[in-house]
């Protein structure tokens, strides 16, 4: 009798002891436990450039803050995995994620910020934000630091970004008689530029030479100040004036064109009049050797996206984030090599020396070093103006992350096309696809 | 007792085949896992299922622990409701781990408590709450009831990585797995109440047998009593029937003698008184020895006690039984000097004390008897008194009456009379040196 109840108490210790250490395996609690004395952070970083363009520097950043973070925090070690390409960073993440090896830190692409942030994989940043008193948000640009907000939570910070800007053709312009348009240039004056340009050159019955190449009806909506979300997703906005504008607009631009399909090689070989691109592609083509790679036909310089009648010289910006995994054992340590790598304008000025991006730090865009740099690099001297780059970082529309926000965005990018293609009132089908796109955003919240 | 392990082998059948579901479908999960992995459509996938799911290795390691830790405080017995109810409820929040490790896909564990509970909980107080709780907690254990609110991924979500025919045949294998589980459940019920049901038909015939076994007992217990009462009457009329002999015997043939002297002397007075005279003699000699005769058979009379045993002795020991019979207490005093006396004096104390004793008990109902013996000037003073319900009006019976008889025979004096119990007073004049 007696031996049976020290079987039945041996029997529960154990069954307690089996249950702990599940729950410490459950919690990741045993990841806390010491087993080395150097404490290893890792890093999620990928191998070439953002922004395409492949200059050889492609951990030499990450490397310098490594160096810098652990002489400041000896007993500290940074690792990253090299090698992964830009096309596979997502789902090597992804993997690492399943897997659950997620670095403690890592880059997300701006397009597949909200599916992470979604899926609870990245730390809400929002609180160590506001208790770090040596963090300063406002020395951000707060367009790059939006495009880390998820909700009204801050899931990730900006690393670099960079700002839509249209290309200007200047050897078509001049040859037209036309000045190069100002900053606040709007889309009256693009469209009458666009309409003087758009030629039959050679005579040979076909239009030859066009205004615009790339121009579609987000840039369009970003310009005359439409807000297609409401913050959480939940409403869609697409019945307003300035949306109906936009797509008129957008009629009459490709009214021009009379029925040719414009391609953006027809800029490449100097063509057409305007293109928008990303800063970071004049920057990787502005300079000497690649120059001559593209556009070397003809003079180009970049100038701020036109404005709409109800919006400004806005566009759209394209962010690197850097996020922190939201089950890390270092909250510390990575929120202080997070802020290394995005707050610190030791690093962040390197981004204009290893990288095309802008950096998101205010001071370091605008700073003296910066213009000296990019005038130094694009060799030409006639005047570089860094307050439109920095406008256009500054003021470049915000957009709200939430769940599918892409696939909502493929729903507008329908009915936009099916209202341009179609000839019925736009007022009347803009109401009806708001409707449905309503319901669609519904949907997608129930599920 | 066969019953018994009938069932527990049932259970332990039971144990093993969710041990085999619950790695089965933490294996399938780690392995879809592991295979969008290796695929490269880990981004998609996650995407779809719309949260971080659990690193493969730790499903089927934690799954293991989390099962084997259930299995253990399933095994622990104990007779303490506390600890019963403590007990069920951890092996609750294992089930409520494992089910939510496994993403809903499996409840069956969740019987395995509720088997437990039935059998073990047979003592216990609000058992059928602790059954209700554990049905409710099933019951409610849904994956559409937690899907939306807690992020959880269908099996189905994880599976679409296989093919559609391997998918389906892994479901059906889960399902079939999970429906034995519920069968095994029900077969292990319907044995449980098998068992019990033999366990009461057990107890039942038993107490039939007890209550036969009574019957039987009382009916004997009656024949004893008539029976006694029988030898009671029989020995009565026995010790009647020699009384008579012995009083024909002895006084009759002595009373017949002296009766036919006397009449021979009145006859002879006249004509030879000195024949008279020897003819007395021997009338006298046939009257003593009719006394001696007499004697004897009232010898024979005696209390069994007095005969083998000194007065004193015989009354501790007469009181002693008492004590032992009734288990009554008997507070006995004595000052006075217990030898020497005449054998009807010795009979009579012995006597009324021991009437007095029974007295006390059979019609006080006393639960305390005193009794003091003195002597004063040659006069013995007895004295009982008991604390029973006394008398309100004392109605002589035969004891008193043959008391106060025997006393008024050696000039003694009886007193009575109720006051917080009954209490009796009797003295006997003693003479000393007489004729023994």
């Amino acid at each position: 009798m007696k031996k049976d109840k020290w079987k039945q108490r041996s029997a529960v210790a154990v069954g307690a002891a089996l249950l702990l250490i599940a729950i410490v395996i459950l919690t990741d609690a045993y990841q806390k436990i010491p087993f080395r004395k150097e404490v290893v952070l890792t890093v999620g970083v990928f191998s070439d450039s953002y922004w395409e363009v492949q200059n050889g520097y492609s951990y030499q950043i990450l490397e310098d803050a490594i160096a810098l973070f652990e002489e400041e925090h000896p007993g500290v070690r940074v690792e990253y995995v090299s090698g992964i390409l830009k096309e596979h960073y997502p789902e090597w993440l992804a993997e690492q994620m399943v897997l659950g090896k997620a670095p403690d830190l890592f880059l997300v692409f701006g397009e597949n910020f909200n599916d992470f942030a979604e899926i609870g994989a990245l730390k809400d940043l929002s609180g160590l934000m506001e208790s770090d008193d040596s963090f300063e948000k406002e020395r951000f640009y707060s367009s790059a630091l939006n495009c880390g907000r998820y909700g009204e939570r801050q899931y990730a910070l900006p690393y670099e970004c960079a700002p839509k800007l249209m290309f200007v053709n200047k050897t078509i312009l001049t040859e037209e008689g036309i000045p190069l348009p100002g900053e606040n240039w709007t889309w009256e004056d693009f469209y009458e530029i666009c309409a003087a340009v758009t030629k039959d050159t050679d005579g040979n019955g076909t239009l030859d030479r066009f205004g615009v190449v790339g121009y579609t009806w987000a840039d369009a909506f970003d310009s005359n100040g439409v807000q297609l979300f409401d913050r959480r997703g939940t409403e869609c906005y697409l019945t307003g004036e300035e949306v109906r504008e936009a797509i008129l607009f957008m009629e009459k631009l490709n009214g021009l064109h009379d029925g040719y399909s414009v391609g953006s090689k027809d800029f490449d070989l100097g063509n057409v009049a305007f293109q928008p691109m990303l800063f970071s592609e004049y920057r990787a083509y502005k300079p000497y050797p690649l120059s001559i790679k593209k556009y070397s036909g003809f003079e180009w310089e970049c100038i701020p996206m036109p404005a709409g009648n109800h919006g400004a010289n806005i566009s759209e910006l394209d962010t690197l984030l850097l996020a922190m995994n939201a089950n890390t054992s270092q909250t510390e340590y990575a929120w202080e090599l997070m802020k290394l790598l995005s707050a610190d304008e030791r690093i962040q000025s390197e981004i204009f020396t290893y990288s095309e991006g802008v950096s998101v730090l205010k001071d370091v865009t605008e700073s003296d070093e910066t213009l000296q740099l990019l005038i130094e690099r694009s060799g030409d001297n006639n005047g570089f103006n860094l307050d439109v780059l920095s406008d256009a970082v500054e003021h470049a529309a915000v957009t709200f992350g939430f769940r599918n926000r892409e696939e909502a965005m493929e729903e507008v990018n329908k009915a936009v096309r099916d209202i341009m293609e179609g000839s019925s009132n736009i007022s009347m089908e803009l109401i009806i696809w708001n409707r449905e796109i309503n319901q669609f955003l519904k949907n997608q919240i129930n599920r | 007792m066969d019953e018994n392990r009938i069932s527990n082998s049932i259970y332990a059948g039971m144990l093993n085949l969710n041990l085999i579901i619950i790695l089965y479908i933490a294996g399938i999960m780690a392995a879809c896992l592991l295979g969008y992995v290796h695929e490269n459509t880990a981004l998609s996938f996650l995407q779809q299922v719309g949260s971080i799911t659990m690193a493969p290795w730790k499903i089927p390691v934690l799954s293991v622990l989390l099962y084997g830790s259930l299995v253990l405080f399933l095994c622990a017995k104990t007779e303490n409701s506390f600890l019963i109810y403590g007990k069920t409820g951890i092996e609750i929040a294992i089930c409520l781990m494992l089910v939510r490790l496994l993403n809903f896909s499996y409840t069956g564990m969740l019987l395995l408590i509720l088997a437990d509970v039935t059998r073990r909980m047979t003592k216990v107080k609000w058992k059928y709450l602790a059954i209700g709780i554990v049905c409710a907690v099933y019951l409610l254990l849904d994956y559409n009831l937690f899907s939306d609110r807690y992020h959880i991924t269908a099996l189905e979500t994880y599976l679409v990585y296989y093919r559609g025919d391997i998918r389906s045949i892994l479901l059906v294998v889960k399902n079939v797995l999970g429906s034995l589980n519920i069968l095994l459940f029900i077969i292990y019920m319907i044995q449980l109440m098998r068992a019990q049901m033999s366990e009461k038909d057990r107890i039942l015939s038993l107490n039939d047998k007890l209550n036969r076994a009574n019957e039987e007992l009382q009916l004997a217990n009656r024949q004893m009593e008539e029976y006694a009462k029988e030898s009671i009457k029989n020995a009565e009329t026995q010790e009647r029937n020699r009384l008579a002999r012995e009083i024909h015997d002895t006084l009759g043939h002595s009373l017949t003698g002296i009766i036919t002297g006397l009449d021979a002397c009145v006859t002879l007075v006249d004509v030879a008184p000195d024949a008279v005279r020897e003819q007395l003699k021997v009338i006298a000699d046939v009257a003593r020895n009719g006394m001696t005769d007499v004697r004897r058979s009232v010898k024979a009379l005696r209390p069994d006690a007095l005969e083998k045993m000194e007065l004193e002795k015989a009354l501790i020991e007469m009181m002693e039984e008492t004590r032992k019979a009734s288990h009554v207490e008997i507070e006995y005093c004595c000052t006075a000097e217990l030898t020497h006396y005449n054998k009807d004096e010795e009979e009579i104390i012995y006597r009324i004390v021991q009437e007095s004793i029974t007295n006390a008990i059979r019609h006080g109902k006393a639960s305390k008897i005193m009794i003091a013996i003195s002597m004063e000037y040659h006069v013995m003073n007895i004295w009982v008194k008991d604390n029973g319900i006394g008398c309100k009006k004392i109605e002589k019976g035969f004891g008193l009456h043959h008391m106060e008889e025997r006393l008024a025979m050696l000039h003694g004096s009886l007193n009575y009379f109720t006051d917080n119990g009954f209490i009796l007073e009797a003295s006997i004049p003693i003479r000393w040196g007489e004729e023994r």
